[in-house]
């Protein structure tokens, strides 16, 4: 799904995000994707979804080469991925229905089929009943709910997850996680980026320690550090 | 495009309108300001211009012929051919002489046998036409012994109509960029306002043209209603100055409402229309790098 080989990223103030970075992610697996503030975490995420752009090495998703990919290229790309983020990004203005709507609007999808895909992942979160509210009338778990479905509605082949339990408590923690482990049952690769030491260490995946740009582990059924 | 994206298109530019009213009403003032300069400078222009094709029209060039010359009509058959000619009007010294005793309040001043004044043509040059070579090629014809017209009042209308038609476009062009930039720099607070529904749009797979068409029409609505509020300034505010001008019983030969509204509207609409949408993308720019 995910194949890395010598990824730099170099940002133009001459910080080294990623050092010759390979790895890879197969289809269907459930990654961790550790390390301190800074190992360049995040920026792995935003080379996959074309955010950014490596300064040398190479990089395909679903055997795309993202840096040779065209603009007009680049929109079906992010179709097939979806991304949840620590801090929702969530249109204020917009109800649930409407935010998650939003990802199917923008490809063109016909009406009664958005209706359709649209309750069908608020059932899989368990927000049916909050279909008509605004982001601002829900808790901070119901939200990154909300972000899961709009990431979902699009039945992405890939997920991406930038910390998406650091602003919840442990409890609505693990509710995200109960429903991450669901997506991926179903056969959605995931790859989460992660300080949760808690959940790494419980949930017994592979993990992917990166440390100032450079993998330093990489273990099947590993735990946050090395010892656990 | 499928019609329902279309309609979706037009509900959110309706929708990012009515959310950011404030910014929205305030892109609409700044819009109508900038268009209501423009439109003075267009209003000043034509009517300058109008004024000076006025005075073109009375510009006559008096043809005098020798004394004793019999061929008239052959006469006024040539001067009639000469490019850029409007009329020809034949004035007999007897004429010229009833006209001098009117101008003179005076009676009986010349008989026919001892009237020196020459048989005579009047000239109307046609708008824009080039009098000098009237003239040369007046003269050039056989019989013709002097011509006369208002050669410094002529080259100074001349020069008079030039400034002003340049001075006019220079301060349209002027007031059109002023309009792009307050246009530019007003949907740009709109489009920060909603950088991260941009963002957003990005992230779930909106191409780059999909992203475009809500804030190309917000921009094309915001210019219509700056455009529209312009209009409306521009031609009550005309139709009050033409109204006080006819109380206050001050002739001066300006255009008429339903001249100068015409146009007016169509190129306040225009610009409104071609400005909001072209300030809009312009705008949308650097939010859609890659």
């Amino acid at each position: 799904m995910i194949l890395a080989k010598d990824l730099t990223k170099i940002y133009s103030n001459g910080v080294v995000a990623l050092d010759k970075l390979s790895l890879s992610v197969e289809k269907g697996e459930f990654v961790f994707l550790v390390g301190p503030s800074g190992a360049g975490k995040s920026t792995f995420l935003s080379l996959i979804i074309r955010r950014e752009l490596p300064t040398s090495g190479f990089l395909t998703v679903n055997r795309q080469p993202v840096a040779l990919l065209k603009k007009n290229e680049i929109a079906f790309l992010r179709r097939s991925i979806g991304v949840i983020f620590q801090d929702y990004k969530l249109l204020p203005n917009k109800t649930v229905y409407e935010n998650i709507s939003f990802a199917l609007e923008v490809i063109e999808t016909s009406s009664r089929e958005i209706k359709q895909r649209v309750y069908s992942v608020l059932e899989l979160v368990g927000l049916l009943n909050k279909a008509r509210v605004f982001p601002s009338e829900l808790s901070g778990g119901e939200q990154q709910r909300v972000c899961l479905a709009r990431a979902l509605v699009n039945r992405p082949l890939l997920l991406l997850a930038d910390e998406p339990t650091g602003n919840l408590d442990p409890e609505t923690s693990w509710e995200i996680m109960d429903l991450l482990r669901e997506v991926n049952k179903r056969g959605t690769t995931i790859l989460m980026a992660t300080h949760n030491k808690i959940i790494v260490d419980k949930l017994r995946k592979r993990v992917l320690a990166l440390e100032n740009g450079k993998l330093v582990r990489d273990t099947i059924r590993g735990g946050y550090t090395l010892e656990t | 495009m499928k019609p329902k994206t279309f309609c979706y298109f037009l509900h959110e530019a309706f929708c990012g309108i009515f959310r950011n009213s404030l910014i929205s009403l305030a892109a609409i003032g700044i819009i109508s300001i900038a268009l209501v300069l423009f439109g003075l400078f267009y209003i000043f222009t034509v009517n300058i211009q109008h004024l000076g094709t006025l005075a073109w029209d009375k510009i006559e060039v008096r043809v005098f012929l020798k004394q004793d010359v019999s061929n008239t009509e052959k006469i006024k058959k040539q001067l009639t051919q000469i490019p850029g000619v409007r009329d020809v009007k034949f004035i007999p010294k007897k004429d010229g002489a009833a006209a001098l005793e009117r101008l003179l309040g005076s009676k009986n001043l010349f008989t026919d046998d001892d009237n020196p004044l020459p048989d005579c043509f009047h000239l109307s040059p046609a708008e824009k036409a080039n009098i000098d070579e009237i003239t040369r090629l007046a003269s050039a014809i056989s019989g013709v012994e002097e011509i006369v017209y208002g050669q410094k009042f002529v080259n100074f209308l001349k020069v008079l109509i030039r400034l002003v038609l340049v001075m006019g476009l220079v301060l349209m062009i002027f007031s059109a960029l002023a309009v792009l930039y307050m246009v530019v720099n007003t949907i740009q607070l709109t489009v920060y306002a909603r950088r991260n529904e941009i963002e957003i749009m990005k992230l779930v797979g909106a191409t780059n043209s999909f992203i475009r068409w809500p804030f190309l029409l917000e921009g094309i609505f915001l210019g219509v209603g700056g455009a529209f509020l312009a209009v409306l300034l521009l031609t009550k505010g005309y139709g009050f100055l033409l109204g006080k001008l006819r109380r206050l019983n001050v002739y001066i030969p300006l255009l008429r409402c339903t001249e100068v509204n015409q146009p007016l509207i169509i190129s306040l609409f225009a610009m409104g229309i071609f400005f909001g949408g072209s300030g809009s993308l312009f705008s949308l720019r650097r939010y859609l790098k890659d």
